[in-house]
């Protein structure tokens, strides 16, 4: 009886420890990143520890907000993806990324667009269409959402402001949160990230904006200072800036053109990103529309998202 | 204990309220289920997605259960038998978890987890603590432990102390009392709170959330992987694993009262 208890002790304590080295015997990265990247980044994930047996890419995905005081206070994790460049400047202004370089660092865009509930019930076309009386709109509160600043920028720019925010009924504290209330019809019209749109295919009607209104969001990505395997996570950063990574991105309606020309506000110049739109629009009714055909003419790299979502009439998998 | 029924308004009232509770729960459920519609509850159950979280869920609650248990019984047992002092201080330090929300929990662990030794250990082995399923573990523990020494002192409070006294008179240890008098007698209870626990575990997110983070197939239990497809737009996944875990609760609560579980609270 006692020796028992002193094996199944002893057994405990060993695994313990067996387990700790198994575990230290390969690299794994941790990489912050943010929700909304999560389907890129887990197909990236994939393809990246395929070709390099020996690292292990493990995500923290959190709200972009829950970052910073992560790092602050574990100084841990080796590469960093949040949500909007804001959060990564955070993390540069207190010295946890130091070789940051804006014009290199960009795998990928948000581009803005409108959604509405199926059927667009209350005809909405253009940005101004906001300010019509009677239309339920939804915002993202900029305190705790980029859309929210996004909003703002959009509508005053238009010069409608005022009027939309009489119209607005939902002040939300991320972007899903916008997707959700159109797919449930509690909203009558929206702006999103063209990535966030993608997600509703079979729910939502999408409206691309003119390009004078249309943002574009630039989404970096860097090394963390206190990086525990510099070298692996350089590595893989190089992976998502390279061109295969870029068009894993591509495949969930991110921008990926290497230029596009903006204002100094971050508002569209010319019509770069004019054929994403109209990929979107088109995936849009092909998973509506069983007819509709789906190739690499009509939905562009979107074919994979359109196929996964026509297989469910409640999104998945 | 059932009183006979006597007729009146005030009977009426009360099972007529139950039955509305009753109705909007079951309402719930429903459209939900009418919502995702039968085809894809089909689709989605038949994933291998869901049921490796389900283990994952069931395995990490049992986990840090059995955890708790293992702290929660003598501690429960201390707070109600024994006078020591600063009693009730300590009893309300160590109601804290309870009161205190999980996401506070998930932020305090950075800072144990960060300092001396554990720097030490995770800088040794090249692991994160508290990046893994034992982060996963660890929260669900900090969480549970002050919610089982609570359940378990309700538990112990319901025997009399007059059996443990008898014990005593005739030649017994407190070691063996406790083991040959007081647990059983308080083998219900335990039972009882046990689930409790279990499902308090298996519900915990906010701190994970916060210490933790999410890695596919690794970390996320159920709630917190219905958080990240609730961002994803993934209302199939929503929806199917919310009816998993409504299914988890009806079978864990139908569970207990099969093997006998019995407190104050079921």
């Amino acid at each position: 009886m006692k020796l028992m208890k002193t094996m199944v002790v002893f057994l405990l304590v060993y695994s313990l420890f067996l387990g700790g080295q198994a575990y230290g015997g390969e690299k794994s990265l941790l990489f912050h990143a943010g929700l909304g990247q999560r389907g890129a980044l887990n197909e990236i994930k994939g393809i990246f520890e395929e070709e390099n047996p020996d690292i292990k890419v493990n995500f923290s995905y959190k709200g972009s907000g829950y970052f910073i005081a992560d790092i602050t206070r574990s100084k841990q994790g080796d590469l960093f993806m949040p949500g909007e460049e804001f959060y990564l400047m955070q993390a540069v202004e207190r010295g946890f990324l130091t070789d940051y370089d804006p014009t290199t660092d960009i795998p990928a865009y948000f581009v803005t667009v409108i959604i509405t509930p199926k059927g667009n019930p209350k005809n909405i076309t253009k940005i101004e269409d906001f300010a019509k009386p009677g239309v339920r709109v939804g915002l993202g509160n900029p305190k705790s959402c980029a859309i929210g600043i996004w909003d703002e920028k959009t509508f005053k720019k238009a010069g409608i402001w005022n009027e939309v925010k009489e119209n607005a009924t939902m002040s939300a504290k991320c972007i899903p949160e916008l997707g959700n209330a159109t797919q449930h019809r509690a909203i009558d019209a929206t702006i999103v990230w063209a990535t966030t749109a993608v997600l509703y295919l079979r729910d939502v009607e999408i409206i691309p904006i003119e390009q004078k209104y249309r943002g574009i969001i630039r989404l970096p990505v860097g090394v963390l200072k206190f990086a525990r395997y510099r070298d692996e996570a350089q590595k893989l950063m190089d992976y998502i800036l390279s061109e295969q990574g870029r068009s894993i991105f591509h495949k969930h309606a991110y921008a990926v053109n290497s230029v596009i020309p903006v204002d100094n506000q971050g508002f569209c110049l010319d019509g770069t990103t004019d054929q994403d739109m109209e990929y979107l629009v088109n995936a849009a009714k092909a998973v509506k529309d069983e007819s509709f055909p789906v190739t690499e003419e009509t939905v562009g790299d979107l074919i994979e998202e359109v196929l996964r979502q026509r297989k469910t009439t409640r999104a998945g998998d | 204990m059932a009183l006979k029924h006597r007729g009146g308004w005030w009977p009426v009232l009360c099972i007529g309220t139950t039955g509305i509770i009753l109705a909007v729960y079951l309402l719930l459920v429903t459209s939900n289920w009418i919502y995702l519609g039968w085809h894809d509850t089909l689709y989605f159950f038949s994933k291998s997605r869901m049921w490796e979280r389900f283990w994952l869920t069931v395995w990490t609650a049992t986990v840090s259960t059995s955890l708790s248990l293992l702290i929660g019984i003598p501690a429960g047992y201390a707070l109600s038998r024994f006078r020591f002092p600063c009693r009730y201080l300590v009893a309300s330090i160590i109601d804290l978890p309870i009161v205190v929300s999980p996401a506070v929990i998930g932020a305090f662990l950075f800072g144990i987890t960060t300092r001396f030794p554990f720097d030490w250990i995770s800088e040794y082995y090249g692991i994160y603590i508290g990046r893994n399923v034992y982060g996963v573990l660890l929260v669900q523990f900090t969480v549970t432990a002050a919610f089982c020494a609570r359940l378990m002192k309700a538990s112990f409070d319901m025997i009399p102390v007059r059996f443990e006294a008898v014990s005593h008179s005739l030649g017994a240890s407190p070691f063996r009392t406790f083991f040959k008098v007081v647990l059983p007698m308080a083998k219900n209870g335990i039972i009882a709170s046990m689930i409790v626990v279990w499902a308090r575990a298996a519900a915990e997110w906010e701190g994970l959330m916060l210490f933790v983070g999410a890695t596919e197939g690794k970390t996320d239990i159920m709630p917190f992987a219905i958080y990240l497809d609730w961002n994803g737009g993934m209302m199939g996944w929503v929806t199917s694993m919310s009816l998993v875990c409504i299914l988890m609760a009806i079978s864990a609560i139908s569970a207990m009262k099969i093997i006998g579980g019995k407190s104050n609270v079921w």
